[in-house]
């Protein structure tokens, strides 16, 4: 009998034994995981002839669109977005962009805040940023407009299409995620 | 797409088959046979009780343990979470596999053969998760010329059902051989292995980034996933596909015992040399591609309005094929090895110090080596054990075995015969039992036989 001793101790010590430390699996609440993707988004390169019309008069503003519809699986993970802007103008004018968001009826819903204010013959770089209370506007927009106001020049001169200026975007969009209760 | 998407998620979320160190040799139990049908078998006969004679559960992660993020020790689990992620291998794998003897039974045959037969379901999952992935997940992509490659990613998925016969023979004193046929019907199976592809982002020219998909080559093959229009998962579905209404295949089990000295014994097999032909509902994909986008260019054009973001899908499209597949294809099960070297010794003496039997030996020490391999992962084990007979009725094991989920792995087994009824039970990782949840791995396996013996 003694031959059982030694095993059988162990296997049953062992097995009485069996238990668990203190885990919390409600933690689970409270895990974050940040973390942000970015992707590149529009750019241009405008030259003086887009803004002039058919009999080469000058046109304050033009603009395109972007039909797009964005799947609305992220939304409930993404807190906020964050654009980048990198513009060079060698026009001796100021151009003002607007981003607008329009719904599927073409109506206007959102509009990236602020105007993105081009000064003459710069180089700049601005960061635009939707708030999390705005986030759902991406998801509902189905277009997105471009327009761009190039404003009368003080003195009334105007473009005659033989400038050699540039009006040069690029952009690139940062989306920060928070995947809660993963 | 998104059927990709979701079947890649379920073949990352499904089997393979482990090591089984504590049973293999253990006291001659018919389930030994199944780790190595060249295995001594002392039986007259045995007959395994329906459904109860081997229930094996093993399942392991590699990467991090339950306790490692959800332990009560006031470390924030953000915290937790950012360390596993940082100890995170190259690659990580996750194992589980399932085994349920529906029948079993054998018998020795006028020639002292022993004939041994039987059916079990499988279902047996490994996925092979690189760092990369995770990374890209956890962090994002923010990092310029990171490259998150899927190189390491690969995964297998089967479930299936197992008829097998087997016969062991004794060749001479020395030699004791052993092969099993099987014939694997197969419910489901998925795979994706051989894969490659980066995912990053560059500087760029036109615009502030650039961003690549290069040498995309992803293939993930299905068959009994997708079903066709005549078929639903139903319980009739899977019980005809794992009676043989499945994707059919033949494997071979090859094992041996030798005798090397009185009392040194080398036991050695390799299982499931085999193959399923996957006919029934085949659906397989092929992603395969280079992809570079710098971003839409607007053109300003209001006579000509451009459709930017049907184009640009267009180019992915044209760029990244994916093609879908429905031929027939071929799947190899994972191959497994056991090799064992023991020594015997302590005699059985009864109260008159007289030897009760010059054959056998009380206790048994020896090493064991497991080795599975296949196209998804291979991987080795190696188990020293210790094996005491404490009865004629009752038998020990432990076992002391360092795998890639633990360097200090310690198992137990006991086998007890009650009259002709025997009872089994094998659990590893002992050392976690005073915490289950640090464990990254863990397997167990029981079952009751009916075991007569041979009159003495």
């Amino acid at each position: 009998m003694k031959n059982f001793k030694f095993p059988l101790i162990f296997l049953l010590a062992a097995l009485v034994n069996s238990c668990t430390k203190d885990v919390d699996f409600n933690q689970i609440d409270d895990a974050n995981i940040h973390a942000s993707y970015i992707v590149t988004l529009v750019h241009f390169d405008l030259e003086a002839n887009k803004f002039l019309d058919e009999i080469n008069q000058e046109m304050n503003w033009t603009s395109d669109v972007i039909a797009a519809k964005i799947s609305t699986e992220s939304q409930k993970y993404l807190e906020k977005v964050e654009f980048t802007i990198i513009t060079e103008n060698s026009f001796d004018r100021e151009f003002l962009i607007n981003v607008i968001f329009f719904d599927e009826n073409q109506i206007p819903i959102y509009q990236l805040n602020p105007t993105i204010t081009i000064q003459p013959n710069s180089s700049s770089t601005k960061t635009i940023i939707i708030p999390q209370s705005d986030i759902d506007f991406i998801y509902k927009a189905k277009y997105f407009g471009f327009n761009i106001e190039m404003p009368p020049r003080v003195d009334g001169g105007v473009l005659s299409g033989n400038e050699t200026y540039k009006l040069n975007l690029k952009s690139s969009v940062e989306l920060f995620f928070n995947y809660r209760k993963i | 797409m998104r059927k990709i998407l979701f079947l890649s998620f379920l073949v990352f979320s499904f089997g393979y088959s482990q090591n089984k160190q504590v049973l293999y040799d253990f006291n001659g139990l018919p389930q030994t046979l199944l780790l190595n049908p060249g295995s001594k078998v002392t039986n007259k006969y045995h007959v395994g009780i329906p459904l109860l004679s081997q229930i094996s559960l093993q399942a392991g992660f590699t990467g991090f343990s339950a306790y490692d993020i959800f332990a009560d020790n006031g470390i924030p689990i953000n915290d937790k979470i950012r360390a596993a992620v940082n100890n995170f291998g190259k690659s990580e794998f996750v194992t589980i596999n399932e085994q349920l003897e529906i029948l079993s039974g054998g018998f020795e045959l006028p020639n002292k053969s022993y004939l041994s037969f039987g059916y079990y379901q499988e279902f047996d999952f490994l996925a092979k998760i690189p760092k990369d992935v995770i990374d890209l997940f956890y962090e994002g992509n923010t990092i310029i010329d990171r490259r998150y490659s899927i190189k390491k990613l690969s995964s297998r998925a089967n479930l299936l059902g197992v008829l097998h016969v087997g016969l062991t023979k004794k060749i001479n004193k020395k030699w004791q051989v052993g092969a099993r046929a099987k014939i694997y019907s197969s419910v489901l199976n998925a795979s994706t292995k051989n894969n490659s592809g980066n995912f990053y982002l560059k500087n760029g020219n036109l615009n502030i980034y650039n961003q690549h998909l290069d040498n995309v080559n992803f293939s993930l093959q299905t068959s009994g996933v997708v079903l066709n229009d005549q078929n639903e998962i139903t319980p009739s579905y899977v019980k005809s596909n794992f009676l043989f209404g499945g994707s059919l295949g033949l494997g071979i089990d090859l094992g041996f015992t030798h005798q090397l000295k009185k009392q040194w014994v080398v036991t050695g097999s390799i299982l499931d040399l085999g193959f399923i032909y996957n006919t029934k509902n085949v659906e397989s994909y092929n992603v395969k591609g280079n992809f570079q986008v710098e971003g839409l260019q607007l053109v300003f054009d209001p006579n000509n309005p451009q459709k930017y973001w049907e184009e640009i899908k267009s180019d992915f499209d044209e760029d990244i094929i994916l093609d879908t597949i429905n031929s027939n294809y071929i799947s190899f099960r994972p191959v497994k090895l056991n090799g064992a070297i023991s020594y015997s010794f302590g005699r059985s003496y009864d109260y008159c110090r007289f030897l009760i039997d010059a054959d056998s030996y009380l206790n048994k020490v020896g090493f064991q080596m497991f080795s599975t391999f296949g196209a998804v992962h291979s991987y080795i084990a190696g188990t020293f054990f210790y094996e005491r007979k404490l009865s004629k009725k009752v038998s020990t094991k432990l076992t002391y075995t360092i795998d890639p989920f633990s360097f200090a792995n310690l198992g137990a087994g006991l086998s007890m015969q009650l009259g002709p009824v025997n009872t089994y039970l094998a659990v590893d990782n002992l050392l976690n039992l005073s915490n289950l949840y640090d464990s990254k791995s863990a397997s167990i396996q029981l079952g009751f036989n009916i075991i007569v013996h041979h009159k003495n």
